[in-house]
């Protein structure tokens, strides 16, 4: 089998003057151009898991490797290279008085040389389809487009991860979806590997793999069909399941009898549609 | 207690290069004791339209009549006072607001602010933290102890705390998980019903406005382009799409089912269950009309 892009092997964390674990014997893998959702509750410890990943927090137990290398405090810097982060608030993430030069902050503080740096800022900005906005300055940008340039800045120093922290959940539908869409090409086309932590089911079902993290433990670990089969189990940890889903729930309280799988939204249309010409 | 904006103009930065006129000739009413929800666009006028309600903003021509009050470009500030006890307005991530040492003090400071002794707000507090469903042992730890849910309802207790006749919610629940969202949804509509309270929900989820409210404005470059029930604003898929709104979920399932032909729809359901009903109605009955 191939080398996981990132390994995770009985990883605990605690914050200091809590009384439990935020993150209890964690085991997870995560192949190369994979991409994984995490979902759970506020305070399930979603975001301790991707500070940990990055370094920004030190494991209790346990051992994170990326691609091979396993992280301590001296393969951090070199680690810390391999993966980009996107946070929540688009307005806490601008440090550059121009879109171009934000993207460039990040290739500066590397040292790469400016030729390389030109190119490889118009190359992230076109990824993201911002390049026309290259000298737009950020506060007159609407969220989605201000989460896109921080995806630039980001694929700009061409991490082999992307983790995206709940970064679609202050944007507007729009914006929501116009992120979802770039983290799906880039994933695909560009090969990234993507981890995104969400609230969002409709992001989640269309990741490759769902993870569900509750009280610090991870309780599934599977294709999203199978974990949103789970319906109630979900709801009672405190989270959601997708639309098409909760449609079948109330057309079975309706006295219908509905199929068990996981049915897509087109799944759904699909055997509603078969359903009522075979009568 | 209802409010009617009269052509209202306003302009940020007026005789600057950067002058910006974010709301035109804005004339419409929130009827008392409705639900109302404001939709539109990201800088349709939303949050300018907001700050009216309470005269965090005054209009730069035109009138804003809130409880017999009439706010116009002259009205002054000492003016306003009495009138921000009657309007609440609770901001986008209001948890970024509280200061206070703990919980009970948090929740007091308004009231105490508007000239109740000490305790006298503290009872209001406790009062109000109940009311949210905050347990009584939260109310003497920091807020700051509190998660993001919690800490959301000590500072919608500290609105709550001015016994206002009006609240004014932007984006309550944007970063709360669904179960934290859900429960504070329910809270308002609990507030709305139980209170009377006149409730103005600013928002980008057409569902909430599907399942919550029954009065709806839709704000475009800050003109009102709409004001009417939920069910007629979300009659007209076209329209909507054209002014990039979006459809709740199972109005938008509704249509798509529409397109096969197979299905067809009286009336267009807002809601998982209007829309369950109907599919069970046609499904037993086996015929392509749904109603």
């Amino acid at each position: 089998m191939e080398e996981p892009m990132i390994e995770i092997s009985d990883l605990s964390f605690q914050y200091p003057q809590q009384e439990s674990e935020a993150l209890s014997h964690l085991n997870l893998a995560v192949a190369a151009g994979e991409w994984l959702a995490v979902i759970g509750h506020n305070g399930s410890g979603k975001s301790t898991l991707a500070k940990l990943i990055d370094g920004l927090l030190i494991p209790k137990t346990g051992t994170i490797k990326i691609a091979g290398v396993q992280l301590t405090s001296s393969t951090l810097w070199n680690i810390r290279k391999n993966i980009g982060m996107v946070f929540q608030n688009p307005d806490n993430q601008f440090v550059g008085a121009n879109v171009e030069e934000d993207v460039a902050f990040g290739l500066e503080n590397q040292g790469v040389p400016r030729e390389t740096m030109i190119k490889r800022v118009e190359a992230a900005l076109t990824d993201v389809g911002m390049w026309d906005f290259a000298q737009h300055e950020p506060a007159r940008l609407s969220g989605g487009q201000k989460q896109r340039v921080a995806l630039a800045g980001v694929i700009a120093l061409q991490p082999k991860i992307i983790i995206m922290d709940e970064a679609t959940s202050m944007l507007d539908p729009e914006g929501r979806k116009e992120i979802i869409q770039l983290i799906q090409n880039l994933n695909k086309k560009n090969g990234f590997t993507v981890i995104s932590i969400t609230h969002d089911i409709e992001e989640a079902s269309l990741a490759q793999r769902v993870v569900v993290i509750d009280d610090g433990l991870l309780v599934q670990d599977d294709k999203p069909a199978k974990v949103f089969q789970r319906g109630a189990a979900l709801i009672e940890s405190g989270l959601d399941i997708p639309f098409s889903e909760k449609l079948k729930n109330e057309i079975r309280n309706q006295g219908i009898d509905v199929p068990q799988e996981y049915l897509t939204e087109k799944g759904m249309v699909d055997w509603l549609c078969q359903f009522i010409s075979k009568k | 207690m209802s409010i009617h904006f009269e052509k209202v103009n306003y302009v940020y930065q007026p005789n600057t290069p950067f002058e910006h006129q974010a709301l035109k000739n804005v004339t419409v009413s929130i009827p008392e004791g409705s639900y109302t929800a404001i939709i539109g666009h990201t800088g349709s006028g939303k949050s300018t339209l907001l700050q009216h309600l309470n005269g965090l903003l005054k209009p730069s021509s035109g009138r804003v009549t809130v409880a017999e009050k009439v706010i116009t470009a002259s009205t002054k500030n000492k003016e306003l006072g009495d009138l921000r006890k009657h309007v609440g307005i609770v901001f986008q991530f209001p948890e970024a607001q509280l200061f206070e040492e703990t919980v009970l003090k948090d929740i007091a400071f308004a009231p105490k602010n508007f000239g109740k002794t000490q305790a006298e707000a503290e009872e209001i507090a406790v009062e109000m933290a109940n009311l949210v469903g905050l347990p009584d042992e939260l109310l003497s730890h920091s807020p700051f102890e509190l998660s993001g849910g919690q800490m959301r309802r000590v500072a919608i207790a500290g609105i709550l705390a001015m016994k206002p006749e009006v609240l004014v919610l932007d984006e309550p629940t944007a970063g709360l998980d669904p179960k934290g969202r859900i429960e504070i949804m329910q809270m308002f509509e609990e507030l709305h019903l139980q209170h009377q309270l006149t409730i103005i929900l600013v928002t980008h989820q057409m569902d909430d406005v599907a399942n919550y409210a029954d009065h709806t404005i839709v704000l475009e470059k800050g003109e009102v382009i709409a004001a009417a029930a939920p069910k007629d604003i979300f009659k007209d898929p076209r329209w909507l799409v054209k002014h990039h709104l979006a459809l709740p979920k199972a109005t938008n399932f509704a249509y798509e089912l529409q397109k096969t032909g197979k299905f067809s729809f009286e009336k267009m359901p807002l809601t998982e269950k209007e829309l369950a009903a109907a599919l069970a109605a046609s499904l037993k009955k086996g015929g392509n009309q749904t109603e």
